[in-house]
């Protein structure tokens, strides 16, 4: 299984902290995301991803802690038992 | 040992040896905004050895909803010397240290300070501070935006970098929305961290707390 984790306005805003979906071999982060998103009603990838398959600053993504920009980026492969973390930080002081 | 008669609630809480601790600290506070006014005051009401103070920006009023050391005649002043100024009025016990100028690439860390608290408004800032921090010696970071904070503990060469945990993220466009509320909260999730930290015991260590205000929540993320 996958554990896929969302924080903050990201939390808020689907009103949901976690999901769990079967692993997919193969998977990358793109497509887990078109997945969720199939499980979850809000829209949401729009908020993540630009038209032009880019990742927005505004989030970081974390699998098992290690932030994807040092691995393939949203073509970072998952795999079974990842934790997939999606963080909108504070950037105020 | 004697402790000051104005540790007393505090000393029944945590006790002689954090206390002791706490009054041997060093701690340079990064930004002196809606985090570090709030930050640097409960360090020194708490009984902080020696505060390090960074900060090259002035009062302005869209401040004042949020910047508790600071009031409407102070609009225009620099915030370093009215923190300085306000903090030894607080506790004079606490050795206030302003250090003037800008934090870019040629700043380095007082040698004494081992904890740094990142109270800073932008990534850059943030990102520069930690690469002059000292290995081993701890950061905490915080950040707030609307009502959305985090507070996380990372120690120099041991914990994975600010930088590399953020990496990819851009500073948002304009004015950040903040509240004072949230400000307040986050400020005070922070100073706990940063007297734990001081206690020999990080709560927060390679684990960013993430606290919502809008619903109340409050969440963990491991990094």
């Amino acid at each position: 299984m996958l554990q896929v984790q969302f924080y903050s306005l990201l939390r808020l805003l689907l009103k949901q902290e976690k999901l769990e979906l079967p692993a997919v071999a193969e998977e990358t982060v793109e497509q887990l995301l078109s997945r969720v998103q199939q499980q979850i009603a809000t829209p949401f990838l729009q908020k993540l991803i630009d038209c032009d398959g880019q990742l927005h600053a505004g989030t970081i993504i974390l699998i098992n802690r290690q932030n994807i920009h040092h691995l393939d980026g949203l073509q970072s492969r998952v795999l079974d038992g990842d934790v997939i973390a999606f963080f909108p930080p504070g950037a105020g002081g | 040992m004697a402790f000051h008669p104005r540790y007393a609630r505090q000393l029944l809480q945590w006790g002689e040896e954090k206390q002791q601790r706490i009054e041997s600290g060093v701690v340079l506070v990064a930004g002196l905004g809606g985090l570090g006014a709030l930050v640097g005051q409960l360090l020194a009401r708490a009984g902080v050895g020696k505060l390090y103070l960074l900060d090259d920006g002035y009062v302005d009023w869209p401040d004042l909803n949020r910047q508790l050391l600071y009031a409407e005649e102070d609009v225009g002043s620099s915030k370093l010397m009215l923190a300085c100024d306000r903090l030894f009025r607080i506790n004079s016990t606490t050795e206030i240290v302003p250090l003037s100028g800008r934090l870019d690439e040629s700043f380095r860390p007082p040698d004494d300070a081992t904890l740094v608290a990142d109270c800073l408004d932008n990534y850059r800032s943030r990102f520069l501070l930690e690469r002059a921090i000292s290995k081993k010696n701890y950061l905490v970071h915080a950040g707030v935006q609307g009502e959305e904070g985090q507070v996380l503990t990372l120690q120099k060469g041991a914990s994975q970098t600010l930088a590399a945990i953020f990496s990819g993220v851009q500073q948002p466009a304009g004015e950040i929305p903040v509240t004072g509320s949230a400000a307040a909260v986050v400020a005070g999730l922070m100073s706990n961290e940063l007297l734990a930290v001081l206690g020999g015991e990080p709560k927060l260590l390679n684990r960013c707390l993430v606290i919502s205000l809008s619903d109340f929540h409050i969440s963990f993320l491991d990094v």
